[in-house]
């Protein structure tokens, strides 16, 4: 069939110019169109009916009938929006410790990838193997993995004595802390910042396997952006005497600006995932509770609803100070 | 560096050859002039700082791994015993032995690399697909169905998955099994299918090949995107020069463009594989029967080692703790392999992506 529309868009006199010009961008919107019609498809049959029926149900109840074979939605208006958030009793408490931890997270997360994915773009001796070890929990360290480190609670500081790893989150207040507390906040109240500051550098410290583990993919989105930056501007600056700090500030960051909002979009989103979130371990509880699969989808709406406004709201701000680099 | 030059002198020693001395510097001041200046010391200390610092990392990375490792091989006496850290003492395979015949594993590793595998490639294809559509076809709503992408990628399934239960426990496409069935409300009297007015979809693998096969699975956003950048940096000429001769669209897509995308794909493929082969939302989600060994049921304790964990309870908890971090190392076995082959690929597919946020 292309074939054929090939051989007369060849053919074609010149008289009928205009309509080889349309035919031709019909045939690349064809084109378009099928090779993406299998999202379209899955967009319209699958998904779009299954976030309408997942907000459906958070308005509803559920009713079996014919011992499990089809079911009934009786309606219930906002009644499982206001149980989770006025009667559940650890609904609320859960969600705002949530939240907390996600603010707290985020920042760490995106510090520590660009970071070690600026040090691991520079020209040294086995960048190679460091390379291969920094992607190890991208690949190794999901899913079930993730899992049985999180219940993991006393073997590692059994087998490693103080200076041990926690793979565990909820460990930072045991023995095994790397970098304790009290050099942290010596260190910091020469500098004159504060104790929160001092206490949520050294509970990032404590938590560093974790963070390591969630910033696998923001490392190499960052590395990327980091290769598409032309040798030619660093070259020009190096004559020009820049330090590797001014460099890195006037050059590196704002180039690297528009990766920063896809991380912090993706950190996120990511975030919902994790293991060691404790808003939808609790919500998957509530969802394992007989009757109470609707409430457990309105509360994942609440939650989804907090972040979604509070990262559009972010993102339209860091929107503001990105720098997208004109290509020609 | 000024070292104070004199004049060399010439000595003339025979009728046709001259002697000229040099005050050489000397060496030790040369090699000052060399290492000890202020660029050489900065690049000196920010070289040491950069390997402690990736070293540090590295091990906190490689660490869990070790002890998770050594720990596999403690029999139930060493966890009890506290001169045994990091070198078992009670060398055993009893551990990885009752794992692999209670714990079914053999079983779990066929019926996941069949699901991983058919998984991880479906959605590879089709995301290249997809990807090469939105960036090299210029088609009303092309910018939306982008927008589209980021939207699915965006509601965690997490969020989703009464609903998507439920879609998949009573399937029906555009309410046309139920139309067939009798269950709908216009035409009641039509049956069909006598009675039946949804299928059936869970504990099969049709769930995960059909969200595969619509770009719809775990962040197959993400993989759309990237492939979608990738395409964007390949030069038009290369199909244009496929299309004047004679080939078509999917000829082209095929024997063109999915050669040239190939270390990109391998990452997709790394990354979808390896996030199925772990996964625990979509196989607990959708196979809620036991009957199916998968992944996720390797990790339990055996029963043959119950026994020991009794006679040393003292240590029971961190044995436990030991078996379970063992039947995860079990469960990564593969995947270790896997990547130890295509890590290359892996950056070298990210590299060449060209990303940009445009």
């Amino acid at each position: 069939m292309n074939k054929e529309a090939d051989v007369k868009l060849v053919q074609s006199p010149a008289k009928k110019k205009r309509r080889k010009v349309h035919s031709l961008e019909k045939k690349t919107a064809r084109g378009g169109y099928l090779f993406t019609l299998p999202f379209i498809l899955g967009f319209v049959i699958i998904y779009l009916p299954v976030v309408f029926e997942s907000f459906l149900y958070s308005v509803t109840t559920i009713e079996r009938i014919n011992a499990g074979e089809s079911y009934q939605l009786v309606w219930a208006g906002l009644a499982n929006y206001r149980e989770a958030l006025f009667s559940d009793p650890n609904y609320s408490q859960i969600l705002t410790a949530g939240l907390r931890q996600l603010v707290l997270d985020v920042p760490a997360i995106l510090i520590f990838s660009l970071f070690i994915a600026v040090l691991l773009n520079q020209k040294m001796v086995g960048r190679a193997a460091f390379r291969a070890i920094f992607f190890v929990p991208v690949i190794l360290s999901t899913g079930l993995i993730s899992q049985i480190d999180y219940s993991n609670t006393s073997l590692m500081t059994y087998m490693s004595d103080s200076e041990g790893i926690g793979t565990n989150a909820a460990q930072s207040t045991s023995v095994a802390e790397i970098v304790s507390a009290m050099d942290i906040e010596y260190l910091f109240s020469n500098m004159k910042i504060g104790g929160g500051m001092a206490k949520y550098v050294s509970s990032i410290l404590n938590n560093i396997y974790n963070i390591v583990n969630r910033s696998g993919v923001q490392m190499l989105i960052f590395l990327a952006g980091l290769q598409s930056i032309s040798p030619a501007i660093y070259e020009s600056c190096n004559v020009e005497g820049a330090s590797a700090w001014e460099t890195f500030w006037k050059i590196t960051f704002p180039m690297i600006s528009p990766m920063i909002l896809v991380n912090f979009i993706y950190t996120i989103i990511d975030a919902f995932t994790s293991s060691t979130n404790t808003v939808m371990s609790y919500i998957n509880q509530v969802y394992g509770e007989a009757g109470k699969d609707t409430l457990s989808v309105a509360m994942a709406w609440i939650y989804f609803a907090i972040v979604i406004v509070a990262v559009v709201l972010a993102a339209a701000l860091m929107s503001a100070f990105v720098f997208y680099q004109r290509r020609d | 560096m000024n070292n104070s030059q004199t004049e060399p002198r010439v000595k003339r020693e025979t009728k046709n050859t001259i002697k000229v001395e040099f005050d050489r510097t000397p060496f030790w001041q040369r090699m000052k002039a060399k290492f000890i200046t202020k660029n050489f010391l900065t690049k000196v200390i920010w070289t040491i700082f950069r390997y402690v610092i990736l070293i540090g990392i590295s091990y906190v990375i490689l660490f869990p791994f070790f002890t998770k490792i050594s720990s596999s091989f403690m029999g139930p006496e060493d966890f009890v015993d506290a001169t045994v850290k990091l070198i078992p003492k009670n060398f055993t395979l009893e551990t990885y032995k009752y794992i692999f015949l209670d714990n079914k594993y053999m079983q779990a590793v066929g019926n996941t690399a069949l699901l991983s595998i058919s998984a991880a490639l479906l959605q590879t294809f089709v995301c290249a697909m997809i990807g090469y559509g939105l960036a090299k076809f210029k088609f009303k709503g092309n910018k939306i169905l982008f927008l589209l992408v980021i939207f699915s990628m965006i509601i965690p399934h997490q969020t989703l998955q009464l609903s998507l239960f439920m879609k998949f426990r009573y399937f029906d496409v555009l309410g046309i099994i139920q139309l067939l069935g009798g269950g709908s409300r216009w035409f009641p009297q039509l049956n069909i299918t006598g009675g039946v007015t949804s299928i059936n979809l869970t504990n099969t693998y049709i769930p995960l090949a059909l969200l595969s096969a619509t770009g719809l699975a775990f962040k197959n956003g993400l993989y759309i995107f990237m492939m979608r950048q990738f395409y964007r940096g390949v030069p038009n000429e290369l199909e244009e020069s496929a299309y004047i001769d004679g080939s078509g669209i999917f000829k082209t897509f095929i024997k063109i463009i999915l050669p040239l995308s190939i270390p990109m794909m391998i990452t997709i493929f790394l990354f979808a594989f390896s996030w199925q082969w772990t996964d625990t939302f979509y196989t607990s989600l959708f196979f809620t029967r036991t009957s199916m060994v998968l992944m996720k049921n390797v990790i339990a304790i055996p029963e043959s080692l119950k026994e020991g964990m009794t006679k040393y309870a003292a240590g029971q908890s961190m044995y436990q703790a030991a078996i379970r971090n063992t039947c995860g190392l079990m469960i990564i076995a593969p995947l270790v392999v896997i990547y130890l082959f295509c890590q290359r690929y892996l950056i070298q597919g990210i590299e060449r992506s060209g990303m940009t946020a445009d």
